[in-house]
């Protein structure tokens, strides 16, 4: 089960863990997004008004920048509607019980393509994240790999499955 | 731009190079999914598990099944906003990606509708390398 995060706001102390989130949003529907929006449960919320519905502030109780420092902490992605980019701003420390860390797992100087492949292989079936030569997580699922990223502020230069077998990395039968 | 063909861990100790592009759906560019290039396939497919990460909605989209690599999935089409890296530029469009459940493969696809019909490919299997040129103003 998904450990509980302490938090202030509005001069509060809040204890919440992304399921409580998720239990908080069920059957709410999204305000309109106008920049930041935060992933739950496939949807995309403006940030306070999903944690306006958690801690049952009023969203002038506390700020944007607040509200999304919390959800990403609690493992929400967080974007910006429009123009491609995604906002991240200083990583936050994350544990996560499926995730495997491989950050700094780097191929040595040689044979870097060669590394990487082998350190990809101990992760078939799961969802990767990669950058140059880095491996940086692993997860069972892509919520876990994209959650990942927006927590620490990680930019990957690709993300998909390691394939089991040859069929798995090819192409579709004509539809 | 040139691509080269990307190395792939097939099982155990197998590698395969195969022509991937990695692409940022519905702008979150921390986490661009690598997608195949596709001929034989007549649209963009992914797992939904990246509509469900990156919030695309879903809930009202057609759904359709598709067979994929012997398998019959079901799908759904939303239009995205898409986007790769020709040489620094970014290049976006919009296009209709199919979603589908138990997607058994390890990248998403691209296929003719909304990719090979935005862009010009030309693609050397002997070298191992592709160009993408886009179709429209960008």
């Amino acid at each position: 089960m998904a450990a509980k995060s302490t938090f202030t706001m509005a001069k509060r102390d809040f204890r919440a863990s992304a399921a409580d989130v998720e239990r908080a949003v069920r059957g709410v529907h999204p305000t309109p997004v106008r920049g930041l929006f935060v992933v739950v449960s496939g949807r995309r919320y403006p940030p306070k008004q999903v944690m306006s519905l958690v801690t049952g502030l009023p969203v002038s109780a506390f700020t944007s920048h607040h509200a999304v420092r919390t959800l990403r902490r609690l493992g929400f992605a967080v974007g910006r509607r429009g123009h491609g980019t995604s906002v991240f701003t200083d990583p936050m420390p994350s544990t996560g019980d499926d995730l495997v860390i491989e950050k700094g797992a780097s191929a040595a100087a040689r044979d870097d393509a060669d590394d990487l492949q082998a350190v990809l292989r101990q992760h078939v079936g799961y969802w990767v994240a990669v950058r140059g030569d880095e491996l940086l997580v692993a997860a069972p699922d892509a919520k876990g790999v994209i959650g990942w990223l927006s927590q620490h502020g990680e930019r990957a230069e690709s993300m998909f499955r390691v394939p089991a077998d040859e069929g798995a990395a090819s192409g579709v039968a004509p539809l | 731009m040139t691509f080269g063909f990307r190395p792939m861990p097939i099982g155990p100790a197998g590698s395969l190079n195969r022509p991937i592009v990695d692409v940022v759906v519905a702008g979150f560019d921390a986490a661009p999914q690598a997608c195949l290039i596709d001929s034989g396939a007549t649209a963009i497919r992914m797992s939904d598990e990246i509509a469900a990460a990156l919030g695309v909605d879903l809930a009202d989209a057609p759904a359709s099944d598709v067979v994929v690599g012997g398998a019959r999935v079901r799908g759904r089409e939303a239009r995205v906003e898409l986007t790769i890296d020709l040489d620094g530029d970014d290049v976006t469009w919009d296009a209709p990606v199919w979603f589908c459940e138990d997607w058994p493969q390890a990248f998403g696809l691209l296929g003719l509708r909304g990719f090979l019909d935005m862009f010009d490919l030309a693609l050397s299997g002997q070298d191992e390398t592709f160009e993408l040129t886009p179709r429209f103003s960008y």
